[in-house]
């Protein structure tokens, strides 16, 4: 199905009490490129935790986020040693050592302090096509969690954990180091993995288990996969194991493994019905999952192992009270199954342009929720996270909650979602590539329609599957099967930083009247006249552009008579404006009143009504406020 | 006298006292108007002429709440959704036991209330334990005579609670906390320690607060002007009466959790801010009255064990007449 370029045979044993790990793997390689590969390219992500000076960690000191991180004791570090690396000959026996060429390298940074890529030197270019057999031993220290890999206490979960090969591509290799903003890029291959643990644990892994073989106190799982670019596992005594089929009319069936924390029973179903909500509307609208099983992972508590997708498995996250009617864990299950499509099956580059895989999910998963899983009702929780409470008076929605335009708008200038991914703001990289990604391919939903749209993605979903895509194959994709040249858009919601916000700048109706000197009798002076209509009004609107984004939108007044004319405004100029005589009255004049454009960062201001109601919204909500303070004005006097 | 009894003669002097139940609640009424107006003029001038208005009027709209937050400042950016309903009551409590810090526009208001309720200590405290009606200017010459004294008793007991806020606080909730839970992989076990640790917690504040109680009370009863004799004073009272004072407390405290019980199941949600404001008037009358049993119901206890009901030192004050007043009557 998928060109198998990098695949991977390997052996691995966890040390669960020394927390180390020591493995050996067999990469068989194919140049898919269009020019020799002289040398490789090994990632070796765990050394992202090696030190506190990695370009990794220095991602995250640069964004104030590390500040925990740097005060870990040793045995929280981790690290991934290479032991011997050698390639393979045809027959099976050892190659030439490889190891005297190995060496780490910083192609973004030219930090030294970084080793989370390596090179080594090939003694003969591999030419295109050609295939390379590598053995590579490494051993390696579990970091407490990092980057949602790691262990605590009994339970490990174990990714991005084996020397990588990069990706080369056209003349050479897009190999980089590991970013705190980023994820992965692998080409797609089969492996082969014989997992030893501790006799009794439970593992979970990418694929499904071919075989269990004990061996003294521990067992060796073997799994196996085709057709995916990543293996991650995990591996605990305490899981509880369910499972389900899930079924479905015209999308083949897949069974669902779900490894639940015992803390969490009650809660299969929740997990279950997310994952076949998912599989469900993502087949139907996109493509049919291709394996016969998914494998869902319920992370222990203060894991930080949440969250996160691989191949045929991830990691979902729910809490022990978590109140049905709002979703958690649903949004996070869908939002994880989905990457399965978006990410894992159409496997674009996540590390240069993250926004192609976690946009297009947050947009699909919004979908989802709002297709299966409402009412959703706002959760906050106090005492220490601990305690949750619903408000049924807020129901969350797709539009402008799911699709997170409250930390977009907060970050819009930061960053332009076309800079490479791992060159975003730390602090701020997901509100572009997750929420502005959403919002703007929501946007285009309202602009073509979704069936369009839909149509447009489900061939970039058969186009790309099994490939690496890059933005112009899905901006392509998107303009070839929607009919329509919506570069004008991706060039300002994509390849920059504008902000949109378009507003209702006045709105003004009055009875037709004209003062002035009018034309008398012939040779006579002009004369001063003036009328008033009564039964006319003449109206004045005036539609603006506040942000620098630009984007046609329709202005909509509504008379007191209800009638109402809808203009079609290209959105260019700063200010447009309207004049119409009419038997009567305006009463509203609203900017995009289909909110088309779930970009504008102000939607209060798209709208002007004549009969305003602002100080009756005041009263109500200060009259709420005022009980709110006084219970918190009684707390603190209860100590005089 | 049993704890039961002081709870039912507290109880009673409250009721008997409804002017000091309405005053006090007047007073955050009217302590938290001010900035409610300024609230409402930045939720009103954030609205302007928008349709918005409309929605924000009939129910929740999230969308422009979000809108407002993220423009909102000062007091503005109090309001949010956490101040629905009985979560106000949760909101509250959890910035308190988890000591969430105060946006610099609640530290000044807090600061206020702390004053006003110092203020007026010494005029309620006087009140409850004459349990007798002692006329609006008498009141306030106790509470004259006493925010003095209360002052200085604040500044002995307030380095104990700002040890007990800023630094056991961070102890338990941080180094204990972090210590404990570093490596649990059970929100369960977690949850345990932490409802562990608040527990721990409010034993301390409760027990510096009762003896501050005792304090207020025999200063007042026993017309004290040392507040370090005071303060000893209330230590031997509890430390004397460890089971009554304790359990009287715990009553008292059982007592405001069923007020915020009541209000668990009556509070409103958002549809209906008149009927929710209505009610949540009610909660803090309740509060306020609960509040007052605390004093009320503590000073009963120590009349019955040290004094007599009703008792205090110090006579009502009275003021000589006018001389018109005077003349008038001589005539």
């Amino acid at each position: 199905m998928a060109p198998r370029t990098g695949s991977y045979s390997i052996d691995a044993t966890l040390d669960a009490s020394t927390r180390t790990l020591t493995g050996r793997e067999v990469i068989t390689w194919r140049n898919p490129g269009g020019k020799p590969a002289y040398s490789i390219r090994l990632h070796l992500y765990w050394n992202a935790w090696r030190n506190t000076d990695s370009t990794w960690l220095t991602q995250r000191k640069l964004a104030g986020l590390a500040a925990e991180d740097l005060e870990r004791p040793a045995a929280d570090f981790g690290w991934q040693q290479v032991t011997e690396l050698r390639l393979v000959n045809a027959d099976g026996t050892p190659g030439a050592d490889l190891l005297p060429g190995f060496r780490y390298i910083q192609p973004v940074d030219q930090n030294a302090a970084d080793r989370s890529l390596a090179a080594a030197d090939l003694p003969v270019g591999i030419e295109p096509g050609q295939t390379l057999r590598l053995a590579v031993a490494w051993r390696a220290q579990v970091p407490r969690t990092f980057a949602r890999t790691g262990a605590i206490g009994d339970y490990f979960f174990i990714a991005h954990w084996f020397p990588k090969i990069g990706v080369f591509e056209g003349d050479g290799w897009v190999a980089r180091q590991f970013f705190a903003n980023t994820e992965f890029y692998a080409d797609f291959g089969s492996y082969d993995v014989r997992l030893t643990v501790p006799r009794g644990w439970v593992v979970g892994a990418t694929g499904r288990e071919v075989s269990r073989t004990d061996a003294g106190s521990a067992t060796v799982h073997r799994y196996a996969q085709d057709d995916v670019h990543d293996f991650a596992w995990t591996t605990s005594p305490d899981f509880v194991e369910h499972t389900q089929r899930f079924e479905h009319p015209t999308l083949p069936p897949v069974t669902m493994r779900l490894l639940l924390q015992p803390e969490h029973a009650g809660q299969e179903d929740r997990h279950f019905a997310a994952t076949a909500a998912a599989l469900k509307y993502y087949g139907e609208w996109y493509g049919a999952y291709p394996y016969p099983q998914i494998t869902i992972i319920d992370p222990a508590w203060q894991s930080g192992s949440g969250g996160m997708e691989y191949p045929t498995l991830f990691t979902a996250g729910t809490r022990w009270l978590a109140p049905r009617g709002s979703n958690e864990p649903e949004a996070v299950t869908i939002h994880e199954a989905g990457h399965q499509f978006w990410y894992g099956i159409v496997a674009n580059n996540e590390v240069s342009a993250a926004w192609m895989d976690e946009g297009l999910n947050t947009f699909s998963d919004a979908r989802v929720q709002e297709a299966a899983f409402q009412p959703d009702y706002y959760v906050r929780r106090f005492f220490g996270g601990f305690i949750p409470w619903q408000f049924t008076d807020i129901r969350l929605s797709r539009a402008t909650d799911y699709n997170y335009l409250d930390g977009y708008r907060a970050a819009a200038r930061r960053d332009a979602p076309i800079t490479p991914s791992y060159l975003y703001w730390p602090g701020t990289h997901a509100d572009i590539t997750y929420s502005k990604t959403a919002l703007w391919l929501h946007t285009l939903e309202r602009l073509v329609g979704w069936d369009r749209l839909r149509q447009a993605l489900a061939t970039y979903f058969q186009r790309f599957r099994f490939r690496h895509p890059t933005p112009d194959d899905f901006f392509l994709t998107i303009n070839q099967e929607t009919g329509q040249d919506l570069n004008w858009f991706f060039e300002e919601a994509y390849a920059s930083a504008n902000v949109y916000d378009y507003a209702a700048e006045r709105l003004e109706s009055v009875p037709v009247s004209t003062r002035g000197f009018g034309d008398a009798a012939p040779g006579a002076a002009p004369v001063f006249q003036e009328t008033r209509d009564e039964a006319r009004f003449r109206t004045t609107a005036v539609a603006r552009r506040i942000g620098e984004g630009h984007f046609p939108v329709d202005v909509l007044i509504t008379f007191e008579n209800g009638e109402q004319v809808r203009e079609k405004w290209d959105g260019q100029a700063r200010w447009q404006p309207y004049e119409y005589l009419k038997p009567s009255r305006a009463v509203s004049l609203q900017v995009d009143p289909d909110r088309v454009l779930l970009l504008d960062v102000n939607y209060t201001n798209n709208s002007i009504t004549l009969h305003p109601r602002a100080a009756e919204a005041a009263d109500r909500w200060t009259l709420t406020w005022v009980v709110w303070l006084q219970d918190l004005l009684m707390n603190y006097a209860f100590f005089v | 006298m049993t704890v039961i009894s002081a709870i039912r003669d507290g109880l009673g002097r409250v009721r008997r006292a409804p002017a000091l139940v309405a005053g006090v609640w007047l007073s955050t009424l009217l302590l938290a108007l001010g900035p409610a107006v300024v609230l409402h003029s930045q939720i009103e001038a954030h609205l302007g002429a928008s349709l918005m208005a409309e929605t924000a009027t009939s129910g929740v709209n999230f969308d422009w709440w979000n809108e407002f937050l993220a423009q909102a400042s000062g007091v503005g950016q109090t309001f949010v959704p956490a101040m629905l309903g009985f979560a106000a009551v949760l909101d509250n409590l959890d910035r308190l036991a988890d000591q969430r810090p105060l946006p610099p526009v609640l530290a000044v208001l807090v600061a206020a209330q702390l004053l006003l309720s110092l203020f007026l200590a010494g005029g309620l405290l006087d009140r409850l334990a004459r349990d007798r009606t002692v006329g609006a200017a008498a009141f306030m010459s106790a509470c004259g005579v006493w925010t003095g004294r209360f002052l200085r008793l604040a500044l002995l007991v307030g380095p104990v609670y700002l040890l007990l806020f800023l630094h056991v606080h961070h102890w338990l909730f941080d180094d204990v906390w972090e210590w404990f839970t570093r490596d649990v992989t059970v929100e369960r076990q977690a949850f345990g320690l932490r409802l562990a640790l608040y527990g721990a917690f409010t034993a301390m504040v409760c027990a510096v607060n009762v003896v501050v109680d005792y304090a207020k009370i025999r200063a007042v009863v026993e017309d004290r002007r040392s507040m370090v004799g005071a303060l000893v004073a209330g230590w031997r009272f509890v430390v004397r009466h460890p089971a009554k004072t304790s359990g009287l407390y715990l009553l008292n405290l059982m007592l405001a959790a069923l007020v915020a019980a009541v209000y668990f199941v009556l509070a409103p949600g958002a549809s209906a801010p008149v009927l929710a404001f209505a009610v949540g008037q009610l909660y803090i009358v309740l509060r306020v009255i609960v509040r007052l049993q605390f004093l009320a119901s503590q000073t009963v206890l120590f009349q019955s064990k040290l004094a007599h009901a009703g008792y205090v030192a110090k006579p009502v004050p009275r003021w000589p007449d006018s001389p018109a007043a005077e003349a008038i009557l001589r005539s």
